[in-house]
């Protein structure tokens, strides 16, 4: 089990090569003055740098901080707004066109405009983040209830379960697989519209470490900062990975 | 017919009647001046920065720079986008020696790279481009990817039976056989590249609907601010209309040739 745990690792770990390559080669054409392309071992010297400083820890902690929040946030609101539109048909006739508005409007737009209301205050940051990353959770979740096997609505019906109840019972965990198909989207978009917000107004984090690093032109410190939100994407989404597995794989069906 | 219409009615009329509400209640809010709040124009303001704003031409002239950027980006994508993704579907060793980097560089998020466009190539078109075609290049690569992955075995069979060359295979099997999974991949791709440009606009490249929106902001003009977010939001709903139409015209057979 575990040689093949093994096996299976190193099979994955071939496919860096192009990666690796690709960063061996940079670190040996470009000098370290480079304006431009400072190559990888400047990137890890000017990370240790400023996580000496303090700076990085900080930044990424409310880069992380804000991402999760306002992804918790998104993804309760948009069940709860799922939950609504796809039960309800009256609901779904009154607010439909509104929503096809919001879910077509790209998130990034709402930026200026609260900024405007808001000021450049940290509450901003969440509510961008919840008001862009709610919509995939929301359709997802609404229109998977509205597509609920009739059978299972039947067997609701032969039980004489309250509406409250085949909500609870059956709609809630036969939409499960989708409300996390939406949380999913929704994930990087949270990263995506934090990152954008703190490039916007330089509220802390690691966005703001970004312009800061562009705007004096130290390049090494910005990619070492792209290879840290990498990383951070990577975690996270592996993370939620994880956490999907343990709890849509309780309510498969089995057969 | 009458029963349709009736149907149709009954669907549209309460979202419809919803909107109108909306729309009321802010402007009589607004116009009674119970709620002081200096940014929150109404409805009929906005109509008319958005009657102004086309009159000047500047709404044609950001509209069509959008466009511009976000066409150009995903037809560079596109090209990249199925080539790779044709490649790596068909070739087992191609993917064994790149899916790992593939999967390490996909969580990249596109707003990271705008401040390093920014770096390489300033405030320009360039910066605009590689911003949008960074992240839209994923649909495209592993939708095309998973197309031809899913191409039946048989249909490889009967190119070797007919001496096809390399070349032909990839023309006559490849791409016919991965087509529905390829447009999809494509319409993802489009809907991702007008926000990346949005986002390249607000925050790069200082021209466009993105811009305008921002540069509204900052000259505290909230009615001609909301008239391009109304705008934007428009082009969004024209442009999700658009690429469904195309890909239902598009994908004849739903994937007749997959397992």
């Amino acid at each position: 089990m575990a040689t093949r745990h093994l096996f299976a690792g190193l099979a994955w770990a071939r496919g860096l090569l192009p990666l690796v390559l690709l960063l061996a080669l940079w670190q040996l054409v470009f000098a370290r003055s480079s304006i431009h392309f400072p190559p990888p071992l400047a990137w890890w010297d000017s990370l240790v740098a400023m996580q000496k400083s303090g700076l990085l820890g900080e930044a990424t902690l409310a880069t992380l901080g804000s991402v999760l929040s306002g992804f918790l946030l998104a993804s309760a609101c948009g069940l709860a707004g799922g939950l609504l539109i796809g039960v309800s048909r009256t609901a779904r006739r009154i607010l439909g066109p509104l929503l096809e508005f919001f879910r077509a409007l790209p998130p990034p737009v709402i930026v200026p405009v609260l900024i405007l209301w808001l000021g450049y205050a940290e509450s901003l940051k969440l509510l961008v983040v919840v008001s862009a990353a709610i919509w995939p959770v929301l359709l997802n979740v609404s229109a998977a209830i509205t597509r609920t096997e009739p059978l299972l609505l039947d067997v609701a019906k032969s039980f004489r379960l309250s509406r409250a109840k085949t909500i609870w019972k059956i709609q809630i965990p036969a939409s499960l697989p989708e409300f996390f198909l939406g949380m999913r989207v929704a994930l990087p978009l949270a990263v995506v519209v934090t990152l954008l917000v703190e490039i916007l107004t330089s509220l802390p984090g690691i966005g703001s470490l970004m312009t800061q690093a562009q705007r004096n032109y130290q390049s090494a410190q910005l990619f070492g900062l792209l290879v840290v939100v990498g990383l951070l994407g990577f975690i996270i989404s592996a993370a939620f990975t994880l956490i999907e597995k343990g709890v849509v794989g309780r309510w498969q069906p089995r057969h | 017919m009458t029963d349709r219409v009736k149907e149709a009615f009954a669907e549209h009329a309460p979202g419809a009647l919803a909107i109108l509400l909306l729309l009321g209640a802010w402007q009589w809010t607004v116009q009674s001046g119970r709620v002081q709040f200096d940014y929150l124009p109404s409805p009929s303001a906005i109509l008319l920065a958005l009657w102004a704003v086309t009159l000047s031409g500047d709404l044609l002239k950001d509209t069509v720079h959008t466009l511009q950027a976000t066409l150009l980006g995903w037809l560079i994508v596109c090209v990249i986008g199925i080539t790779l993704g044709a490649a790596l579907g068909y070739s087992k060793t191609l993917r064994n020696y790149t899916l790992a980097s593939i999967e390490l560089a996909r969580p990249l998020p596109g707003v990271a790279f705008v401040p390093v466009a920014l770096l390489l190539f300033g405030f320009s078109m360039r910066t605009e481009l590689l911003v949008i075609a960074i992240p839209s290049l994923w649909p495209i690569l592993i939708n095309t990817m998973g197309g031809v992955l899913a191409i039946h075995p048989r249909l490889f069979d009967v190119a070797r039976m007919l001496r096809f060359s390399r070349v032909q295979v990839f023309r006559k099997i490849l791409i016919p056989a991965a087509l529905p999974s390829i447009v999809v991949g494509c319409r993802l791709s489009l809907g991702l590249a007008l926000v990346m440009a949005i986002i390249a606009e607000i925050v790069g490249n200082p021209e466009g609907l993105g811009y305008a929106v921002v540069r509204e902001q900052q000259a505290m003009a909230p009615d001609r601010m909301f008239a391009y977010v109304f705008a934007i939001g428009i082009l969004g709903v024209v442009f999700n209309a658009v690429l469904q139409a195309l890909s239902r015209r598009f994908v004849p057979n739903p994937s007749l040739a997959q397992r």
